[in-house]
């Protein structure tokens, strides 16, 4: 233990004060989503009272739909991600690994989907989905969920890709292995860790997003769970403030629980843009 | 043969080039092109007049100023409040329970963000409590109901939820300083602060280039904060251009004026990751 020096000092102070700062959203949201709503006087309760969070939960779970929407979500999160993972690992191997031309314009027509705000797609697709009568069906919005997730996903496992030694591939091809059982066989296994990277990464982008959600679908039938919640949000007073934390804290937890068990991969794709 | 390797390459790079061909960059130049025509299902060219339009209507002034506050403010919150935490937790061993503290919002959706935002900040939410408590009565404000406060308080939410990322980044970087180095300058006599000024920081050059990059790219196209914080309201005065896109579009039914705002908004997205891209394109070369 070194000695406390006047700065050490200060440090940790300020170091306590943000995470105090910090947990204190999250604090006040769990409290409050389990005041009972009856005892509910409109503003923030600091201190925990009655116990009433299974029943706010219930309420904001059935107001805002949840059954269907959380399932929505979850179908477009797992097999929305898992496909985009799949179709960006095959690019990724042809720019590493094939004697593809142009690669640095493949590259750049597929990353360039990553850099453009979402905004500037939504009234086509919304025009085309209704064309097609995709529009409020889960496969309209589960094709733009796939295709806004294969650049950063294709940009990840590319990354992985580029540290692999050459000789990996000259061997294999040497011994006959065509693209295919090479692909297969070699780099989707020893990439597996980047896929999940890539995939945990874009499951949580998925879950947590609203705007075309909002923009693709209007039933309950269809929509993921943020934009029911957003819904909820918008008209609160119907099941009140404590029902309505409970909602947010329980869209919540999937994500918060996928992060701290998964936190390695979280940190492989930020760490892929360094 | 090659025929064949021609088609092999093509079967694997195929699927991915197909989808954000379709899907994402033929949307993007029809909205390009459709900035340029008026209201109504069989519009008029009008130029730039959308583009005018931009900076003479006070709404999409405002929504314009609020871009930029957001900016400035995503600069020095998450990137400065991320480089000091990464920094600060990084020396102790207790640190990365700090540390967790401030990740932890990284993983909940910027609607819920928003949800318990809406909840603090209301006029008699918790905020305002704990100023009256603390015997700040002056500081108390109606934070969603004025502008700007209106705007800086989504900033604050969006900086709760963000930071993190920056922490995370930060702390990589740090951990790629060589510890010779760090020990060579303690034993030269630099101590604390004057240590991380002068050898830590500039070693972190390249981190903090991509944590600004990413810091301003998800900025400005935060959406889900603010809408469901606020609508963009009272009277559209918390909006950004990606919350005037959607009023303007699908709300109001003006796609002239919507894709124009889109289209801005696609240039201010893209210059600002720029400025990473460079860095990240030259180190992976």
């Amino acid at each position: 233990m070194r000695n406390l020096t006047p700065g050490r000092v200060v440090r940790n102070v300020v170091v306590v004060a943000l995470g105090l700062i910090w947990l204190l959203p999250t604090y006040l949201l769990i409290v409050n989503a389990a005041v009972s709503n009856d005892s509910y006087s409109g503003t923030a309760r600091w201190f925990p009272g009655s116990f009433a969070l299974w029943d706010n939960i219930e309420a904001g779970w059935r107001a805002a739909d949840f059954t269907d929407t959380a399932r929505n979500s979850l179908l477009y999160a797992g097999v929305c991600a898992a496909a985009a993972v799949l179709i960006a690992t095959l690019a990724a191997f042809a720019l590493v690994v094939m004697p593809v031309r142009r690669k640095a314009l493949w590259f750049w027509l597929i990353y360039a989907g990553t850099l453009l705000p979402l905004q500037v797609f939504a009234r086509p697709l919304f025009l085309a989905a209704s064309t097609t009568n995709l529009y409020d069906t889960p496969w309209g919005l589960g094709i733009v969920y796939v295709a806004i997730c294969i650049p950063f996903a294709m940009f990840v496992v590319r990354n992985y890709l580029t540290t692999l030694p050459p000789e990996v591939t000259e061997s294999a091809r040497i011994d006959g292995a065509g693209w295919l059982r090479l692909f297969w066989s070699i780099h989707v296994p020893l990439s597996r860790s980047a896929m999940a990277a890539a995939f945990v990464f874009q499951f949580v982008y998925i879950w947590n997003e609203l705007f075309f959600g909002i923009t693709l679908s209007l039933s309950p039938e269809v929509q993921p769970v943020m934009a029911a919640l957003a819904g909820l949000q918008g008209n609160f007073s119907a099941v009140g403030q404590p029902a309505v934390l409970a909602a947010a804290l329980v869209v919540s937890l999937p994500t918060v629980a996928l992060f701290f068990g998964f936190q390695k991969f979280f940190v492989t794709s930020l760490k892929s843009n360094i | 043969m090659t025929v064949r390797a021609a088609a092999s390459r093509a079967a694997f790079l195929f699927p991915a080039v197909g989808c954000v061909a379709v899907v994402l960059l033929t949307p993007f130049a029809i909205t390009f092109y459709r900035s340029f025509f008026g209201e109504g299902i069989a519009p008029e060219f009008t130029g730039l007049a959308n583009y005018a339009q931009m900076f003479r209507d006070p709404i999409l002034v405002r929504s314009l100023v609020n871009t930029l506050i957001w900016v400035v403010g995503s600069l020095v919150l998450p990137v400065g409040l991320g480089l000091a935490i990464a920094a600060m937790t990084n020396a102790t061993r207790w640190g990365r329970w700090a540390r967790l503290a401030v990740v932890l919002p990284y993983a909940i959706s910027g609607s819920a963000v928003a949800v318990v935002g809406a909840f603090m900040l209301q006029t008699n939410g918790a905020v305002n409590q704990l100023l009256t408590a603390a015997g700040l009565d002056s500081l108390t404000a109606q934070w969603l109901l004025l502008w700007p406060q209106n705007t800086i308080s989504a900033i604050l939410l969006s900086t709760w939820q963000s930071t993190g990322v920056a922490v995370v980044l930060f702390l990589v970087g740090l951990q790629t300083v060589p510890v010779e180095t760090i020990e060579a300058a303690a034993l030269d006599g630099a101590d604390g602060w004057k240590r991380f000024r002068h050898v830590t920081f500039p070693q972190l050059r390249a981190v903090t280039v991509v944590v600004v990059g990413i810091t301003l790219a998800n900025a400005l196209r935060a959406f889900d904060v603010i809408w469901v914080l606020t609508q963009g309201g009272p009277a559209r005065s918390s909006e950004t251009l990606a919350l005037s896109m959607y009023r303007e579009t699908f709300l109001l039914q003006d796609a002239g004026q919507g894709s124009a705002i889109a289209v801005v908004l696609t240039i201010v997205v893209v210059g600002a990751s720029w400025i990473y891209l460079r860095s990240n394109l030259r180190s992976s070369r």
